[in-house]
């Protein structure tokens, strides 16, 4: 940092950074913790609680000569000022001096605790906060020890206050911080919590529609200083300190989270190890220390009843069999070995960086490198290779000065925490730019937002140039691209992704931090599908021209593509590696091998942002089910390919050596973590609040072509050919973050939230076709069957163009942009 | 009943055009609310918040940090009698006690006719004029029970003569 102020703390001197908070410079410069209740690290401090009193003062200065003044012992002299102030709206500034340990300070936290107190329920033995909890904490540290209340004063309020869904209320305890109402106003932007009258009758209230219901509500539990905000989630579930803690990646998005899986021995699990609740763990670059509610409430998949827990064989009956691994192993190994050469292999983004690479040599050995990304929407993750955000980007820095450009993508509903946090860069001051052929919850944060024809995003990419917007694009200090491929087929968002880089290549926003690419892909591990050689391409051509043998591995083809019926009938023989019984295992796979979800096994996967990262066992097994990689080296074995690797990290090991993006990664590397800005976890949870310290590894990124100093040359950009529609609707499918995917729907507690089946149709379009809001359509496309949805006729759509969202019925929904029918359904 | 009424649409206009942005507009207009509704209703509170463009649970919040709103739904007459220091001292508490017989209600109730809500509050700042109270945000001041039983049996003739 550049400027810096000398402070005095504790008659210690220290050279902070200028303009930072008071607070926050103690505690890293001086070591020295400031008790806070309403302050927080990530927020506007408000100085609500009074808890972070010091003595402060300036050092005198003369007027005239500006000497600094001496007293008589030739000490600076203090000017302190009479009463003791908030630490927490303090910015440091030269001359400050404050003492922290003072009895008058000391007496000044005791009476807060114990005004605070007087009001509080002290339930701690029923409470889940009790043992990680900042106002027990801090009433242990500073408190007085023996209470002077009268019981009949106690407050008695409601402690069960639904505020939505997922998080309950208890007023008693709630100590009116606001860090709940500061967090939904200025980080996530929405204001749908505040405070209800005042001085002891204040309390948190929400009177919107439908309550407390956006997707990051689980971080105002994290933060609530006390046992105020409660998880339906984990509400009674255990106590923290019989909690273990195991690292871990959240499975659900691009993101890639950085997720803490709270476990115990649990009598509900037949005495396994049960993931009782998840967290977030911070890593700044990441996440910071914030989830979002899908990856909190999300894990329950992980021991679904759906879950497949012994190997299946087909008989000559077409029914399922269960069997031992070495029979089924070898049933595997017959119908590769009558294949030959002619395999092919679908891999899932939900599979680690190790079963990829099994899957891989496995195909090797059989002389095959048909290796296909499932779901096939985006291929941008080759571009992102060349020219992705650059090594060290942290979207937290972005701001004044900076531009980013959000397009065909509707971000919080794809990647929720990348939403956030370009929200608050936005707030910083950040250029936003949002291009969609469609509103999204985007655009509310946006300094402009343009819509294109549903299709021309490429076009709309290229005009750009002659644009107003221009200008701030190119001149701006960080500029980062992020590209969906909402409309667009496989081809149109290559061409986006590359329409994209030459923006970022011709105004020199490469091959450095915070400026590049961002490609909106599906799942969890879509990079490390690309770096190990599994490519949406690849997936189309199998598609196109089918193997005899066909090996999937955790993808979900049935449910998310209404064609795969269809097209998986010309495949002779179907291994399916699968978490779950039902769909592709139950209909069409001739051996199913259940494999464990990344609950229960560690492994590592990419994120979006192309940073490996590490995730430990955390869950007790489910069934015989083995770790894919694991699975996959034992089929290889049976087929003569040598002998099957015994770890994960054995089989990273052999990656790094073979794989260039790799190189230098092993589970130790990943596994390493330093000290952190802000420095929440820890022992004083009050700062940070429950946001845990990461114990597991901050990962390492990946170098794109262009961090390395490679010259990268222009990408083809060729706008996509719009879809001839023939006097058909274009159906556009979108993506919704809660929704009915397997990996999803087991999480009982947020189906309430998971929307109907539905699309958005034209009102223009609806007339045309006597289809009124409300109504059920069936909407057919070519080799599927129809799929049955409920009409809303809002204008959400453009003219000529049905959304669809993926994943909200048992039927599949199109998976890629098409053309179809809408019509309106009988009875 | 809404203040969608064109009755309202000078006033409302006249509260926009002195603030810079429509939030600020926020506190004149749940007074409109508080008269059409003769409380804060929840109707009251989405319309003012889609007048605003602000999320009604902001509204709410503001309604009841201020004592001016009134969040339950009140008598014809809202009577809020001053016992404060100075009032006090020229009987405003007896007043008070003898107010609330004669109507049959406690601190805060509503009479069964719905013409009268009694409150006690702080100092209105007609301490000179004691015994006082305020009766829909107007004074009536150096009171006693004749007075206001007087002023009680002619609202509540009024009442019964628009009834019919
Ligand atoms: S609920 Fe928790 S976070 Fe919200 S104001 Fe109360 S104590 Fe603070
Ligand atoms: S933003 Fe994505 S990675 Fe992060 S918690 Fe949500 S679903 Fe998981
Ligand atoms: S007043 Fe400073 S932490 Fe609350
Ligand atoms: S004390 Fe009653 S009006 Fe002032």
């Amino acid at each position: 940092m550049t400027n810096t102020v000398r402070i005095i703390i504790n008659d210690q001197t220290y050279d902070v950074p200028a303009g930072m908070n008071l607070v926050d410079a103690a505690k890293w410069y001086a070591n020295d913790d400031i008790p806070v209740f309403c302050y927080h690290p990530k927020m506007e401090p408000v100085g609500m609680c009074r808890m972070c009193l010091v003595e402060m003062g300036t050092i005198e200065k003369d007027r005239a000569t500006g000497q600094v003044v001496l007293d008589e012992n030739g000490q600076s002299k203090v000017r302190w000022m009479p009463k003791l102030q908030t630490a927490c709206t303090t910015t440091v500034s030269d001359g400050l001096v404050i003492r922290t340990q003072t009895q008058q300070v000391q007496d000044a936290r005791q009476n807060v605790v114990e005004f605070l107190l007087t009001s509080h329920p002290l339930d701690c033995p029923i409470c889940d906060k009790g043992g990680e909890c900042p106002l027990q904490n801090l009433t242990m540290e500073h408190g007085p020890g023996v209470s002077r209340m009268a019981f009949s004063d106690k407050m008695r309020l409601d402690k069960h206050v639904p505020l939505g869904d997922l998080i309950f209320l208890d007023e008693e305890r709630c100590i009116q911080c606001a860090r709940c109402v500061r967090f939904q106003d200025e980080v996530v932007g929405d204001d749908v919590l505040a405070f209800h009258e005042r001085g002891r009758s204040l309390q948190i209230i929400t009177n919107s529609e439908p309550g407390f219901d956006t997707y990051f509500s689980g971080n105002t539990t994290d933060i609530c200083p006390v046992g105020a905000l409660t998880t339906a989630d984990f509400r009674f579930g255990a106590r923290p300190w019989e909690l273990t803690e195991v690292p871990s990646i959240c499975p659900h998005c691009p993101v890639g989270c950085n997720i803490s899986l709270s476990t115990r021995l649990d009598r509900d699990f037949g005495g396994k190890t049960l993931i009782k609740r998840v967290m977030p763990r911070q890593n700044e670059q990441v996440n910071e220390i914030w989830i979002c509610d899908k990856g909190r409430f999300g894990h329950h998949f992980s021991r679904s009843e759906d879950r497949l827990e012994d190997p299946l064989v087909r008989e000559r009956s077409g029914r399922l069999f269960a069997k031992s691994w070495t029979d089924a192993l070898a049933a595997a190994a017959e119908a590769l070995k009558a294949a030959g050469s002619d395999v092919a292999a679908i891999a899932g983004s939900g599979m680690s960086n190790e079963d990829l690479w099994a899957l891989r040599q496995l195909l090797a050995g059989l002389g095959s490198r048909r290796l296909g990304a499932w779901p096939p929407t985006h291929a941008g993750a080759e571009v992102v290779a060349q020219v992705g955000v650059g090594q060290g980007t942290n979207l937290g820095q972005l701001g004044r000065g900076d531009a980013v450009l959000v397009i065909a993508s509707d971000l919080e509903e794809e990647a929720p925490i990348w939403r956030l946090r370009l929200k608050q860069a936005a707030d910083r001051g950040a250029f936003l730019l949002v291009m969609n052929a469609r509103p999204t919850r985007m655009d509310d944060f946006a300094a402009q937002t343009i819509h294109y024809e549903t299709g021309e995003a490429v076009q709309a990419l290229l005009a750009l140039k002659d644009s107003d917007a221009w200008k701030q694009l190119a001149e701006a200090h960080n500029l980062v691209i992020v590209a969906g491929a909402e409309g667009l087929s496989l081809d149109g968002s290559r061409a986006l992704a590359g329409a994209a880089a030459n923006i970022l290549l011709e105004t020199e926003h490469v091959g450095k931090p915070n400026s590049g690419l961002l490609a909106v892909l599906p799942g969890a591990n879509a990079m490390g599908l690309h770096y190990l050689g599994f490519t949406p391409a690849a997936t189309l051509d199998i598609m196109q021209n089918p193997p005899k043998v066909l090996i999937v591995t955790q993808a979900d083809l049935l449910l998310d593509d209404p064609t795969a019926a269809h097209w998986l009938a010309k495949v002779e023989t179907i291994i399916s590696l699968d978490l779950f019984a039902s769909g592709l295992t139950q209909q069409l796979a001739a051996v199913a091998l259940p494999i464990q979800s990344f609950a229960e096994r560690d492994g590592s996967y990419v994120n979006g942002e192309r940073r490996v990262q590490r995730f430990y066992t955390a869950q007790g097994p489910m069934g015989q089910a083995l770790p894919a990689w694991q699975a996959l080296s034992r089929l290889g074995e049976q087929l003569g390919q040598g002998t099957a690797k015994l770890s994960a990290a054995a089989v990273m090991v052999e990656i790094a050596q073979n794989v260039p993006a790799f190189a230098g990664v092993s589970f130790k590397e990943l596994a390493k973590v330093e000290r952190q800005y802000p420095d929440v976890g820890g022992k004083d949870l009050y700062y940070g609040g429950t946001a845990y310290r990461n114990r597991g590894g901050l990962g390492i990124q990946i170098p794109t072509a262009a961090d390395q100093g490679q010259t990268v040359a222009r990408f083809e950009a060729a706008a996509d050919e719009p879809p001839k529609t023939r006097g058909k609707l274009v159906i556009v499918p979108s993506v919704r973050l809660y929704n009915r995917e397997r990996t999803f729907r087991p999480s009982a507690l947020v189906h309430a939230r998971v929307p109907e089946a539905y699309a958005e149709i034209n009102s223009a379009d609806a007339k045309k076709l006597g289809i009124q809001d409300g109504d059920t359509v069936e909407i057919a496309i070519q080799n599927a069957p129809a799929l049955r949805v409920r009409a809303h006729v809002n204008g959400g759509a453009p003219k000529g163009t049905v959304i669809v969202p993926r994943h909200l019925s048992d039927t599949a929904a199109p998976l890629a942009v098409t053309v179809g029918e809408v019509s309106k359904a009988e009875g | 009943m809404a203040l969608s009424d064109k009755k309202y649409s000078q006033r409302i206009e006249a509260a926009f055009a002195k603030y810079p942005d429509k939030r600020s507009a926020v506190m004149p207009l749940l007074y409109l609310a508080q008269e059409e509704y003769g409380w804060v209703s929840p109707e009251g509170i989405q319309e003012v918040a889609d007048l605003c463009d602000m999320d009604p649970t902001q509204v709410q919040s503001i309604a009841g940090f201020y004592t001016m709103y009134s969040e339950k739904p009140k008598g014809k007459y809202w009577l809020q009698v001053c016992t404060d220091l100075a009032c006090a001292l020229r009987g405003a508490d007896e007043f008070y006690e003898e107010l609330k017989a004669e109507l049959g209600v406690e601190d805060g109730g509503t009479t069964e006719d719905g013409l009268f809500t009694v409150e006690h509050v702080m100092c209105l700042a007609a301490c000179d004029k004691a015994p006082m109270l305020q009766c829909n945000f107007h004074f009536m001041e150096n009171l006693d029970m004749d007075k206001m039983r007087a002023w009680i049996a002619e609202k509540r003739a009024e009442a019964a003569k628009a009834k019919k």
